[in-house]
């Protein structure tokens, strides 16, 4: 996968390509679409966001419209537009592991339209860690190879295993990259208000970073690096220790812009 | 939807923690438009109704934590936007009920459609204002009382002020409320603006911020 500049919108950040009304595409080196599960999914009650100078805890709960409603709209050339302007990667996931390979089933005749798949197998906000059933998960990774014919690529959490040891398994099952790293479950307490979810922002980068370097050290995928990436030197820093491409997530609310300077160093 | 730099024309002290901060650019934008404005207290953008004072674009802010306090010290703002839907009223006649804060986009509001405007505030102001203005909570609470005659209202403050404005005012009129969630894009991206109506959930940067009352509360 070749994305010039090697910037990627990280998926649920930039929703389904509303940040193109602020950011110019060329800047954008993929952009990752919110995860679609197979059945449709309302997400957590609100409130679902707080945030500090140094992160933000979000709990949205994967709020999506099922795949089955996504591919209508993918058929009613709902996202055209976006295609147009940008590579665009699908994520997906399941609340279980039949459902990741039922939206894979789904999603197979449209493939071809993105420039990768995401499988999302790290989500703080739904109580299911795939991460945490190896045994299962390589199951799983082999049975969405063999069903899928396109860049595969795994988003790993820190929360579960060790994520060198799941990225060689992904390496090994034949995927092609991985995004390092998710959110991590967090909770913040404001007055009577308790909101638990992923943390994200500036105090994932030394967890992230850590993560793309222990899975550099240990295979040759494709590496998509996400935690903390606020700036042209956080985004020096991930390459540094092995990343192919930087994902910008929490930095689009702080400064849309941010992706254009991010962009113009490194294209 | 833009991004772009705000230069402060004018900072106006309206009580202790509220302020109007005018600026020198226009920028198109329907009634009760936000924009969301960077601060260095938080990674997220934060909402601000847009309006008028003094023929200039304008912001009311009331300071209730780090990043409000931010942002009247400033003179230069960056921020995108307008945000959220335009809010047109209902044919008939229709007050605005809102608080020093709102000043700016109740002005406008007033200008556009011509509608009543009621402040409440807990202390009196530090300027004339061209509306009626109420102060201290039994004076608000007496004023929701008397309003009579109308066919819509729209209330504008904070969760508390809104829903006891509600509870007065709906078997009265129409009351049209615009509702307070934490935002992190503004744009619809995110999603965790979502706020639970009788219809569904709906995401206040682009659904709202107004609804109606009756969507929210029975
Ligand atoms: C659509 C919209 C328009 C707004 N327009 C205006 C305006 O014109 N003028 C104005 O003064 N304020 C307005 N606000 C509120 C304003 O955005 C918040 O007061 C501000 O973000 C608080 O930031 P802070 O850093 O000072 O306080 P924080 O430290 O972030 O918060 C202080 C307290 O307020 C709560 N809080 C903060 N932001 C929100 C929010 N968005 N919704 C609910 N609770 C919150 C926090 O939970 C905390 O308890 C608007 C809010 C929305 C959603
Ligand atoms: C509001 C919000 C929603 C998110 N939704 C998803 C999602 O749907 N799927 C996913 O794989 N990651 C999701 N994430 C995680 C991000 O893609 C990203 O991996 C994480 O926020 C860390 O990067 P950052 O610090 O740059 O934000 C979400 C993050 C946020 C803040
Ligand atoms: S604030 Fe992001 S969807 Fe409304």
């Amino acid at each position: 996968m070749e994305l010039r500049p090697p910037i990627v919108i990280a998926s649920g950040t930039g929703g389904m390509g509303e940040y193109l009304k602020l950011i110019d595409p060329k800047h954008i080196g993929a952009y990752t679409l919110k995860t679609i599960t197979f059945n449709p999914r309302r997400g957590n009650p609100p409130p679902r966001l707080i945030a500090t100078q140094n992160y933000l805890i979000n709990s949205i709960g994967l709020e999506n419209v099922g795949v089955e409603k996504f591919i209508e709209e993918l058929e009613n050339r709902v996202y055209d537009e976006l295609f147009k302007k940008v590579k665009v990667i699908f994520s997906f996931a399941g609340e279980n592991f039949e459902e990741y390979l039922l939206v894979a089933q789904k999603m197979a005749p449209y493939q071809d339209r993105f420039v990768a798949f995401e499988c999302n197998f790290s989500c703080p906000n739904v109580h299911f860690n795939p991460l945490s059933n190896v045994v299962e998960l390589e199951r799983m990774l082999s049975e969405l190879r063999k069903r899928l014919n396109v860049f595969l690529i795994a988003k790993l959490g820190v929360e579960g295993a060790f994520i060198e040891e799941i990225a060689k398994i992904v390496e090994d099952c034949g995927w092609n990259g991985v995004t390092l790293i998710n959110t991590i479950r967090a909770l913040h307490v404001d007055g009577d208000r308790i909101i638990k979810g992923g943390i994200s922002g500036p105090v994932l980068k030394p967890i992230a970073l850590r993560a793309v370097y222990e899975v550099r050290k240990k295979t040759n995928l494709y590496i998509i690096a996400s935690g903390g990436i606020m700036n042209e030197q956080d985004a020096e820093q991930f390459f540094k220790v092995g990343a192919n491409a930087i994902s910008v997530g929490t930095a689009l609310y702080k400064d849309p812009k941010m992706i254009e300077k991010i962009a113009q160093k490194f294209s | 939807m833009e991004n772009f730099s705000l230069t402060r024309s004018e900072l106006v002290q309206l009580t202790a923690d509220t302020f109007i901060i005018s600026f020198n650019e226009w920028i198109d934008f329907e009634p009760i438009q936000f924009i969301m404005i960077e601060t260095e207290t938080s990674i997220v953008r934060k909402p601000f109704g847009l309006g008028r004072w003094n023929g200039k674009l304008a912001i009311g802010v009331q300071i209730i934590g780090p990043g409000t306090n931010y942002i009247v010290q400033q003179s230069v703002l960056e921020a995108h936007g307008p945000c959220g839907k335009g809010f047109v009223p209902p044919e008939g006649k229709g007050a605005m009920i809102a608080t020093p804060a709102c000043l700016p986009m109740a002005l406008d509001l007033h200008k556009r459609y011509g509608c009543d405007v009621f402040i409440g505030s807990l202390e009196e102001l530090s300027i004339e204002i061209p509306f009626p203005l109420v102060v201290g909570d039994e004076a608000f609470l007496n004023l929701l009382r008397s309003l009579e005659g109308y066919d819509w209202f729209l209330v504008i403050g904070s969760d508390q002020m809104e829903k006891i404005s509600y509870d007065i005012l709906k078997g009265k009129a129409e009351v049209f409320v615009s509702f307070n969630e934490y935002m992190a894009c503004g744009i619809g991206a995110c999603r965790g603006c979502a706020k639970e109506t009788k219809n569904g959930l709906k995401h206040l940067c682009i659904d709202g911020p107004v609804l109606r009352g009756e969507e929210v509360w029975s």
